[in-house]
């Protein structure tokens, strides 16, 4: 249900465009650990499975990240979601949104696909506990009409997982 | 198959020399100068865009004065195309890319 939400989803701009099949092609060359691009013809959308790190509480587990880019990339943040089930984890809410500060406020158009992918992966491994967020009922109960993540006011109050 | 017969390479060193110890003036009716530049940046490539800095940004179609690089505080450089169109979007005060210095 939300994995679908795209509102008002533009086509990529020339420049976004460029830069994305450069990312493309830095990824077949040279892959983050643990991630595999799942080839669409679709550059606008990539589907990407994530391997939990061994050692870690997500080890033989397998993920999946839907990320969808904007008009305007890499000006504007990529939103990226989970396709549910998503991974039990405290930052992570059961519609696959994903509380991570450079995902929204903290975005950079430095950051890539690929850096993007190494920090959710750390995310993850530096879980100690299987939970989902205290407010995970409330929050998905008002995203339910397919609400982005973007749109969402994060405040980001815990650095240590 | 027979192999090609060479053709008499021309000896440039005697030709000098030859005319070193002849009484000969040369004129020279034209010359050809080249030469090179390139940004002395860190980086080859600008963050932003991913384009080699000594390319210019997607906006533009040539390299050099029309399509110049700019430093931060921090020394990271863009092409300042790149880090205008940043820096716009931002609501409050923008940060450098790579290093969130302001």
């Amino acid at each position: 249900m939300t994995s679908s939400s795209a509102p008002s989803r533009k086509a990529l701009s020339k420049i976004a465009c460029n830069r994305l099949q450069k990312e493309l092609v830095e990824w077949q060359l040279n892959p983050p650990a643990g991630f595999k691009h799942k080839v669409t013809d679709n550059l606008q959308r990539w589907v990407i499975e994530v391997n939990g790190a061994s050692g870690t509480l997500y080890t033989n587990e397998t993920y999946q990240l839907q990320v969808d880019f904007p008009e305007h990339y890499p000006m504007e943040a990529p939103q990226v979601i989970f396709i549910p089930p998503a991974p039990l984890h405290p930052h992570i809410y059961s519609n696959g949104h994903i509380c991570l500060d450079i995902l929204y406020d903290s975005w950079s158009p430095a950051m890539t696909v690929s850096s993007i992918c190494i920090s959710i992966l750390s995310m993850l491994s530096s879980s100690t506990a299987k939970q989902r967020p205290a407010d995970n009922d409330r929050y998905v109960k008002n995203c339910r009409n397919g609400r982005s993540p973007k749109e969402t006011r994060w405040w980001f109050h815990d650095d240590k997982v | 198959m027979k192999p090609c017969p060479k053709p008499n390479p021309i000896d440039r060193a005697s030709i000098w020399t030859d005319l070193r110890e002849s009484d000969a003036t040369l004129t020279i009716f034209r010359w050809h100068a080249v030469t090179s530049w390139t940004w002395d940046a860190q980086d080859e490539t600008c963050g932003i865009c991913r384009k080699a800095f000594d390319g210019c940004c997607p906006d533009c179609k040539l390299p050099g004065d029309d399509c110049p690089l700019i430093w931060g505080a921090c020394n990271h450089a863009f092409h300042l195309h790149c880090i205008l169109k940043w820096v716009n979007s931002q609501t409050s005060q923008a940060h450098c890319p790579m290093c969130r210095r302001e």
